[in-house]
Formats: C-alpha cells, structure tokens, sequence
C-alpha cells in the first residue's frame, strides 16, 4: 500500500490507480460489522434492494408482505455504533400499498423524488416520495417479476417489465402508454437489465433457459441471443442449442462499463458474456448454488480492480473474482436464504436481505489505531494528536 | 509479457495460501499449472484391464479441477491442446457438464485395434485422418460430413456401425468412443457407491486418506483416487482442509 502512495505523491501513478488499490483493499475486508446495523421493519422476506446512484444515501426495499421502505444509509451521529433508521414506509395500513408480495424497486434514476415498484399483485406502480402515493399505476396479466428503468437514458423514459407473459413490455414513464412489445421468448421473463454503456440495449432472461439481447430502436427481433457454446454444438438434440443455461436463467447483471453481462441460472452455473458479441468469455466460477425460482438479485463491485461479483448463494454471500473465476470468500451471517444483495461504490459496502427479514451490512474493515501511539499521546497530555486535525474523522472515536 | 507495474490484485495476495496438506495431492503446487503432466497422472489412475485393453485411458474434464485451483486457466489449456490435435474431448451421455479427453495417439491406436480385421476399417482410417490433426468438434451434422469431409451416407452408417460416431438427432451425430458403454455403466454405478460411503459416514464427512484406505464394494470397479478426483472436481463433496488433512463433506441437494 505503501508503494501506491508514493507512487501518487511523486507522479508515477495515475490518481486513480490509488483509489483503486484502496478500494480494492477494503471490499477484500469485508466482514459483518457489529456497529451498523439496518433497522428492521419487514415482517416477511426481503425481495430486493435498491440504493440511489445519486447521493448515495437513500435504499430502498421491497419485502414479500408488499411492504416498502426507504432507509437512510448516512451516518450523521458522531458515534461509531449506527443503525440506519428507516426515513418513510408505504406499510399496511397505507390505501395504496401492494397486495401480495413487492418483487422490485428502484429509483428513479435522475433524482429521488419518484421510485417504481412492481409487484406479484400483477400491478407496477410508480410512486412519489414524498406523498407516497402512486402516481401511476400500470396493470398486468401476470405476476410481474421484475422491472429495471435505464441508468443513463436522456432520450427515453421507458422501463422494461418482464412478467409471466413471454413478451417483454414496454412502459413509457412521460406519456404512460406501454403499447411497444418486444417478442422472442418462450417462457416467463425473469430479469430485464438495461445496459450502463447504451440507453437503447436491453437484455432479458428467461425461463426457456434463452438470455436475450435487444436493441429497442428495432423493429426486428433481438439483436442476438446468448449461446454458452460459443456455436460449438454438443446438447442432446439440435433444438435444445442457443441457450445460456442448461436450466432456467434468473439472474442479470451488467458490469459497471457496460461491457460485461453476467448470467445465473439454475443449472448452479455463472456465466460471463461479451456483451458486444455475445460471447461466452468461458470464465469458470465453478458451482454457483442457484435455487430460485424467482428471479436472482446479485451485483458487481465498482471501481475495483479486479471488480468482485457478489451473488446469493443459499444462506450467504458469494464473492467471485470477476474475470478469474475464483472465489474469494462467502460472506456469512444470514439465518435463512439471501434474496438479493447491493453495492454501495462510495464507502465499499454491501447491503444484503433475505428471507430472516434482516438487512445485513457488511462494512470494510478498518484499519486499527497503533497502541503505541495512543499511549504516547495520553502521556503527553494529548495536547499534540496522532493524526493531524484535518483527516481526523468527526465519526470514529479513539477506541476502535 | 513483463509488466512495469505490478497488478493490484497481486498486491492484495489474492491467491490462497498453499496449505502442506496441499503437497500430498502434489497437484496445486504446480506454479506453471501443467496439464498435460496431471492429465498423465490421472491416466495411470484409469484401469486397463478392467476393459481388456480395448479402451484408451479416458480422463474427465471435472477431475483436473480437483487438481488445480484455477479453472479457467485449466479450460484455457485444454482448448489449446484440442486445437493443437493432442487432445480429444467427447460428449458422454449421462450429464451435460461432464467431458471425457483421451489423448489422441491412444485414441486412434485402440479404434485401429478393434477395427482390425472388419471391412470398417478404411472408412474409419478415413475419418480419423481428417478428425484429429484439424477438427476438434464434439459433435458433426450432415452438411459437414457430407460436404466438408466428403463422406457418403453409407460411409457413415459405418462408422456409426464402428462405435466412432453415435447418433444424437436426426441428421447429427457425437463423437464417441467405440465400447465406451460399459466404462459409462461402471463410472456412474462406482459414482454413485463412493458417495453413498461418504454420505453414511458420521456426519456426512471423511477424511480422503481415510476414504482411500476403505474397502471398496464390487460395485466399485475403478480406483479409488479415480472417484474420489471425480466426485471432489464436480463439487459433489465439499473439500475443507483440516488439521488431519482433507476433509470432503457431502453437500447436500445432490440429487446423484
């Protein structure tokens, strides 16, 4: 660590390769901190986990009572032990709240005045934060699985919805019309992910063990689908080609460039795709327990190097080396089955909710003060700090 | 290609510490990963007699990950001893995910050997000739063999008839090895019998050297160390070091 530092100070090393080399350091400590803790207020399973790109600060959750909660995840308190308080909730009791369970959320991308949530209740509703109430409300056939809005539109509002209908729909946020389908698959949509890099690309998974990617600018079909063969042909009969995975495929991830998509299924495999080509780049993650038979919420670390995939794996947290295959450790500390999990790229942490009703923060760890040097200090009167007055932190006390 | 700076992740040391236990197996220690050494060394586990010498040693793709840490480096090399010709990899029937590589010198002497002698012999020389120097696909459809290799129909009736080729849908075919059905049959039942030793253990846990020490049932008919690289590589057992050595542990939700 050393080394990156003076290699920042005197020139040799781009600044970023530092922030890097330290964030790095810190997702390869992650353990269950005692200090923070995630109030709990779902009285069922959480289903999933959104935090806000802006700030930050604000995280969303969904859970199988049709509950949402929004926490805040800042640590204003000067003390080192924090428990995020929840800031609003549409609960019960509330005239406008999900019937059966809430199966996504997520913000608005611009900005946190709005969130969208969809639900088993075949409805997706569109939701002001301030009034929590819906501002619109958008009805399906099926139970809606998931929904994901773009990250970086400008030219459109639209988000992808992908329910037990084979078609994948379209719902256009400014005029609320969802008359734009788009057709291929065979089976229900469990995940829709729309790419970082490109506003118009798209990718859906689905039960038919297809991923598909499209380019919604297109009339046609899809743009290519995702074949884990690479075009070499070895399944037991000629029609079963073309397919991601060998079972149903229930999770999607893009890396943070856009570059990459990851893909779960349940055939316990991960696979790692090209996401300009379609190709399998054929990264072995080994046997990646997948038994869900909904869709699989994971992510992807942000501004590491080498970036770190961290996927439910039954009652913990899987981390994988992205583009090594190996895995780095599990993260455990949960009662009952991870549901879906989220990075926070500022501070290097992940949040993660499962069945037990827990939302769990596993936080870096710090590094330890010197002894040494505390008692120093207390023998002069602590009249000279340790650490210049500037980097102290306001929040972390003395004591570690 | 040397670097001028080291990686990060090297600095993070973020490959495992090489544990002693580790040197017994005499796999992992490898720094230069070679495959073609392990994949001999687990030829020799493969016994010959059992099929009167009429099937070259069959190794699966599953066991070399039980010997080294690393599986993407391993699939990586594998592709490029197949595509260099030394390599062959077959699609056995029972699962998916399970490959057999036999080297191909073996491969081509034992089918020449149990060709001699039948009016099957030229067709299959033909075939081989083509197939191992260049091609290293798993499995051939008819445009391909009708117009890349130049076969006729009754050509491959054959080597279908021969046991090289075996039939998977209308108008396609795997590659195959001849007699390999009996291997299939006593792979899976010794399979099954390993892990149920391991699964009636106290516990559902073994320790490997205690494994290899226990006497096999008949229905056991290959080595040991054979299954035991088999289960460990496919992720059947959960493989944990321990004091005393490795551990494998059944995981459950094996539905074999």
């Amino acid at each position: 660590m050393l080394s990156f530092l003076y290699a920042r100070q005197s020139g040799l090393d781009d600044p970023v390769r530092l922030r890097r080399a330290e964030s790095t350091r810190r997702v390869l400590s992650l353990e269950l901190n005692h200090n923070r803790d995630v109030a709990r207020v779902h009285g069922n399973g959480i289903n999933t986990l959104d935090i806000e790109v802006i700030d930050g600060r604000y995280m969303l959750s969904g859970g199988s009572d049709g509950v949402i909660v929004i926490y805040d995840l800042e640590n204003n308190s000067k003390k080192l032990q924090y428990s995020c308080k929840t800031i609003c909730t549409v609960g019960r009791s509330s005239r406008h709240v999900h019937k059966f369970s809430v199966e996504t959320v997520q913000w608005y991308p611009h900005d946190t005045g709005m969130f969208v949530s969809s639900s088993f209740d075949k409805t997706m509703k569109v939701w002001d934060t301030e009034t929590l109430k819906p501002a619109e409300e958008f009805q399906f056939d099926g139970n809606v699985y998931c929904h994901h809005m773009s990250p970086v539109a400008r030219k459109h509002s639209l988000i992808a919805v992908g329910t037990k209908d084979p078609k994948v729909q379209l719902c256009d946020l400014k005029s609320g019309s969802r008359i734009h389908i788009l057709q291929g698959h065979r089976g229900e949509i469990l995940s829709v992910r729309w790419s970082p890099r490109y506003e118009h690309i798209l990718a859906t998974a689905s039960t038919d063990s297809r991923v598909r990617v499209w380019d919604v600018r297109r009339a046609s079909g899809s743009l290519f689908t995702l074949d884990q063969q690479n075009g070499d042909k070895s399944k037991a009969s000629s029609e079963a080609v073309n397919t991601a995975h060998n079972g149903r495929a229930n999770g999607l991830c893009f890396t943070a460039d856009g570059l990459h998509l990851l893909t779960t299924g349940t055939d316990d495999r991960m696979r790692l795709w090209n996401s300009a080509t379609g190709e399998n780049t054929l990264v072995n993650y080994g046997k990646v327990v997948n038994e869900s038979r909904k869709g699989l919420k994971f992510t992807v670390s942000r501004g590491c190097s080498p970036e770190f995939v961290f996927v439910p794996c039954g009652t913990s947290v899987a981390v994988y080396g992205l583009h090594s295959g190996e895995l780095i450790t599990m993260l455990r500390g949960h009662y009952n089955n991870v549901d879906c999990c989220e990075f926070h790229p500022d501070y290097q942490e992940v949040y993660s909710g499962g069945k037990d009703c827990n939302i769990l923060a596993w936080v870096p760890v710090l590094r330890q003060p010197d002894i040494e040097d505390e008692e120093n200090n207390s023998k002069r009167g602590g009249t000279q700090a340790a650490v210049n007055p500037a980097f102290e932190d306001a929040w972390s006390s003395d004591e570690g | 290609m040397s670097r001028k700076r080291a990686l990060i992740a090297d600095t993070f040391c973020l490959k495992r510490r090489r544990s002693a236990a580790d040197a017994v197996a005499g796999g992992s220690h490898e720094g230069a990963a070679d495959i073609r050494s392990s994949l001999q060394n687990l030829m020799t586990l493969f016994s010959r007699k059992l099929f009167n010498d009429s099937l070259p040693p069959v190794v699966l793709k599953h066991q070399l990950y039980s010997l080294h840490s690393d599986r993407t480096s391993v699939d990586k090399q594998l592709n490029e001893l197949r595509v260099s010709g030394e390599l062959l990899m077959f699609q056995l029937g029972f699962d998916s995910e399970a490959f057999a590589l036999v080297f191909a010198e073996d491969y081509r002497a034992k089918v020449l050997q149990g060709e001699a002698g039948r009016e099957t012999l030229e067709t299959v020389e033909k075939f081989l000739d083509k197939l191992i120097p260049g091609c290293s696909d798993l499995s051939f459809n008819k445009e391909k063999m009708l117009k890349e290799f130049l076969f006729t129909d009754s050509e491959i009736t054959q080597l279908v008839k021969s046991g090289v080729l075996t039939v998977r849908d209308a108008g396609s075919w795997w590659l195959s090895i001849p007699n390999s059905g009996k291997f299939i049959k006593y792979f899976i039942r010794g399979r099954k019998a390993v892990l149920g030793m391991v699964k009636k253990s106290r516990y559902g846990e073994i320790l490997k050297t205690e494994l290899e020490g226990r006497r096999t049932t008949s229905h056991v008919k290959f080595q040991m160390k054979y299954h035991i690289h088999d289960i460990v590589g496919a992720e059947l057992v959960e493989c944990i070091q321990t004091t005393s050595g490795t551990l494998l542990r059944y995981v459950d939700g094996n539905i074999n």
